[in-house]
């Protein structure tokens, strides 16, 4: 089921309306019901895989409680059946596909097997989430769950079940556990994500999606024509991601679950660190805490950590997808986190960018903006790289050359820039000014008149969505992760 | 939470509430900038309200009349990009009346068929109808640019309007029409929508001739010329969720094809072309995709019809492809002898 849909809407306001009406206990049982008729709503044999992984997941965490001598196989279990399920629907065809190329070169034809069936959607996201439930338990950080029900809510929470974000169990698993109260400023911070997370959906990242589809779907882009489409790209899986999250977070709340943060403003990082503190947290910490510490982190000596931090960002890409050109965006960024030598990679910020605001003196100021410009410039090369799957045809864009354009050609490129750049006004506006404010203090107390705005900013949401919501719907991007 | 602040959070729910579903209203007036002239009931009410519209082409079936051909082909451009008429005529020996409309959808082929091929009373030896997977079942496939099926359709459509009602009785179309006229969304929509999107072109070009010059450069520059072959990637997670031929196909326009042609004597192919090849191998099926093939083909048989299946077809190689699912120029040609092969075979 996708959040943009009818049917989701009527799910959505059925699950609530009997929700609150039931016992905690009760509440967990419809919860795993919901997230179960949810993801398998269009395929309905995704529930045997999600199933399986919750089942081996928490008799492994109990085994490793119960026979502690164990606690290695059982570890091994868990690993195999989650990277083992996560290897064989995601990477086998990848595979098959290289050894075949790598025999081919080497004067071998082979014809290996290709699985023809479709990627289980989300099958990344509640893996890694699974993951960090046996991984915690088995160091020692989480006590293993009596309760199968509980575990299975916590893997299959049906808000970000899909696309993330992905959940610690430290951090959700108490929730399923506790008494859940109905909070009406709760739900009205829900409802204000939902609406945002639609609109930047419907209106931005599907308008801007169409302008990147259509310049990745040229022969002979010009370097305008192309880096407009780049650019507009960027808008698009920013919009897009982020908006998921939003309906997750907001959707959540109305359960009375809160859900972390994945994104804080990237486009506002002044530094590669910077932009991973900010860009899909949830799965950077993920890396950061069961890759990269446990590989030595930054305590390494320099040749180790670079190597550390390569194999994380390798890693990362190739969690994104099996082809080589997300390989090599998490290459490109872990390449640019070494040349910044970024020490406090994935860690706490450091207190210039803690209190990264626009105050300060011109000059300051215009520090801050040509950070944020050059981070930016970079990290639309690291997306031209995620979006281009075929290497030979990101050689030919990064040759492209704005001289060789055709003056035509230079005012199309214009024109879409201006086009993409037009629909993500409402995000730089809110990025904007969200970093001017940071680190001032946050009313509690919400007024009549930041009400009344709120009011006002969820119909003109909502009256967007009408009028300006695009023709071609598109999945969202995350989906196919 | 004090009982008081309980309140305040509970007024303030209500309040955004309030402003998420008032506001819109505001719309009602926009839409009242520009009123369009000329409004005429749609020949589609379950789908939309009253309109401008372009008047039906009744030159089109005098025009069938007049050259009696032997074989019509109807379809979108995955028909205009295998088919190429004068080689399809000249190796068939038979004249060959192409109704082609890229872009067009299973309503546009129907209204062809009903309005222009039956109606100029001509007898060809067959009709080919070019489609993709599961394009027969799925009526609302391309049909929201309604103005799109304007020239081959009648003042009333009732049959069309009737199967097009069916299927947008999905809920989804209710509400989304009852919300869209509530808030009159389609008729503010209308000059926003262009507005919002040429906003760029006109500060760039304020002037009306070299805007409207500069917008058709736009429309060449990512025209099929330019464009580079893709893979169909979204071919299966996308058809699936319409590859149920038993929950469609009463909801569709197909039950209608069948039976006037089968009323107006005549024989109706329907061709479903392969889509692109990937990694050198036929495109993938789904379980879902290929049971539903296995109806469709079953059924259209039962209706005196025939289906032609290019699905897995080993001379239509990637080479013959030039974007997405289009042939290429020179597999254009390859094709269509190939096609006018097969005919000869079953079509004696």
């Amino acid at each position: 089921m996708i959040f943009h849909s009818l049917d989701f809407v009527v799910f959505f306001v059925v699950v609530v309306s009997i929700y609150w009406r039931l016992p905690q206990r009760g509440q967990n049982v419809l919860l795993l019901v919901a997230s179960y008729v949810f993801y398998g709503y269009v395929h309905p044999w995704f529930l045997i895989l999600i199933a399986s992984s919750t089942v081996i997941d928490y008799l492994s965490a109990r085994g490793m409680e119960r026979w502690p001598a164990h606690r290695r196989r059982f570890m091994a279990l868990s690993i195999a059946s989650n990277f083992g399920m996560l290897g064989f629907f995601k990477y086998f065809n990848f595979f098959a596909d290289n050894v075949q190329a790598v025999l081919a070169a080497a004067g071998v034809h082979v014809s290996p097997p290709v699985l023809r069936v479709i990627l289980p959607v989300g099958i990344s996201f509640y893996t890694f989430q699974a993951m960090s439930y046996t991984v915690d338990v088995f160091r020692g950080e989480l006590r293993a769950r009596r309760s199968l029900l509980d575990v299975a809510v916590f893997i299959s929470f049906f808000p970000h079940l899909v696309a993330g974000p992905i959940q610690r169990a430290s951090f959700l698993l108490p929730q399923v556990e506790a008494e859940r109260r109905f909070s009406i400023p709760f739900a009205t911070s829900g409802l204000s994500l939902m609406v945002w997370g639609f609109f930047k959906k419907l209106v931005i990242a599907d308008n801007v999606g169409v302008i990147a589809n259509k310049v990745f779907g040229l022969r002979d882009p010009s370097f305008e024509i192309l880096w407009a489409g780049v650019f507009a790209f960027a808008i698009q899986i920013y919009a897009d991601f982020s908006a998921y999250t939003d309906i997750a977070r907001g959707s959540s709340r109305w359960l009375g679950f809160e859900l972390t943060e994945n994104f804080d403003h990237p486009y506002m990082a002044r530094t590669p660190a910077d932009f991973w503190r900010r860009w899909n947290i949830s799965l950077s910490t993920w890396f950061r805490d069961y890759v990269y510490i446990p590989l030595g982190g930054s305590r390494a000596a320099g040749g180790v950590w670079a190597r550390n931090i390569l194999v994380t960002f390798l890693l990362s890409g190739l969690w994104h997808g099996a082809s080589w050109n997300y390989v090599l965006w998490g290459a490109y960024h872990g390449v640019l986190l070494l040349a910044t030598r970024a020490h406090q990679m994935l860690g706490p910020p450091p207190p210039h960018l803690r209190a990264s605001r626009f105050g300060g003196q011109a000059a300051a100021r215009m520090v801050v903006v040509a950070q944020i410009t050059g981070m930016f410039a970079l990290t639309l090369i690291g997306w031209l790289l995620f979006r281009e799957t075929e290497l030979h045809a990101i050689v030919r864009h990064l040759q492209l050359v704005p001289w060789h354009s055709t003056p035509e050609d230079r005012q199309i490129g214009l024109y879409l820039f201006l086009l993409a750049f037009g629909y993500s006004i409402p995000l730089w506006a809110q990025s904007i000014w969200v970093e001017l404010r940071r680190g001032q203090p946050v009313r509690q107390e919400e007024s009549w008149t930041r009400a009344g705005l709120r009011a006002l900013a969820y119909g003109a949401a909502f009256a967007a969505i009408l009028v300006l919501r695009s023709r071609t719907s598109l999945d969202f991007i995350y989906f196919q992760f | 939470m004090t009982t008081a602040s309980g309140i305040r959070s509970l007024r303030h729910l209500l309040l955004s509430a309030a402003g998420l579903l008032l506001i819109p209203l505001a719309l009602r007036g926009a839409a009242a900038i520009h009123p369009i002239p000329n409004l005429q009931p749609s020949y589609l009410p379950s789908l939309e309200g009253p309109r401008e519209r372009v008047p039906f082409d009744a030159s089109r079936p005098a025009e069938l009349a007049r050259m009696q051909p032997a074989f019509v082909v109807i379809g979108d451009s995955m028909a205009g990009s295998r088919i190429d008429p004068a080689v399809f005529a000249r190796t068939s020996g038979q004249s060959v009346a192409p109704l082609l409309y890229a872009g067009s959808g299973p309503a546009w082929w129907y209204l062809v068929l009903k309005n222009w091929v039956i109606a100029s009373g001509i007898h060809p030896k067959a009709v080919f109808v070019f489609f993709r997977d599961t394009n027969l079942t799925n009526v609302m496939f391309r049909i929201d640019a309604t103005w799109s099926l304007d020239t081959a359709a009648l003042a009333r459509e009732d049959d069309l309007n009737a199967v097009v009602a069916r299927r947008k009785g999905s809920a989804f179309y209710q509400v989304r029409s009852a919300f869209d006229r509530l808030y009159g969304a389609t008729e503010a929509r209308r000059w926003i929508e262009p507005a919002v999107n040429e906003w760029p072109a006109r500060v760039m070009f304020p002037y009306r001739k070299p805007r409207e010059a500069f917008m058709r450069a736009v429309n060449d520059r990512f025209g099929l010329d330019h464009l580079r072959p893709m893979d169909a990637a979204d071919m299966q997670a996308t058809e699936d969720r319409e590859a149920d031929f038993g929950a469609f196909v009463d909801k569709s326009q197909l039950p209608l094809m069948l039976r006037d042609a089968q009323r107006a004597g005549l024989r109706l192919v329907l061709v479903r072309v392969q889509r692109r090849p990937i990694g050198g191998r036929p495109p993938d099926q789904s379980p879902a995709l290929q049971r539903y093939i296995r109806e469709l083909r079953s059924y259209v048989e039962g209706h005196g019809a025939l289906l032609l299946d290019d699905t897995g077809d080993p001379a239509q190689t990637l080479e013959l492809y030039e974007d997405g699912d289009h042939l290429s120029r020179e597999g254009r040609r390859v094709y269509t002898e190939m096609f006018a092969e097969r005919i000869r075979l079953r079509l004696p």
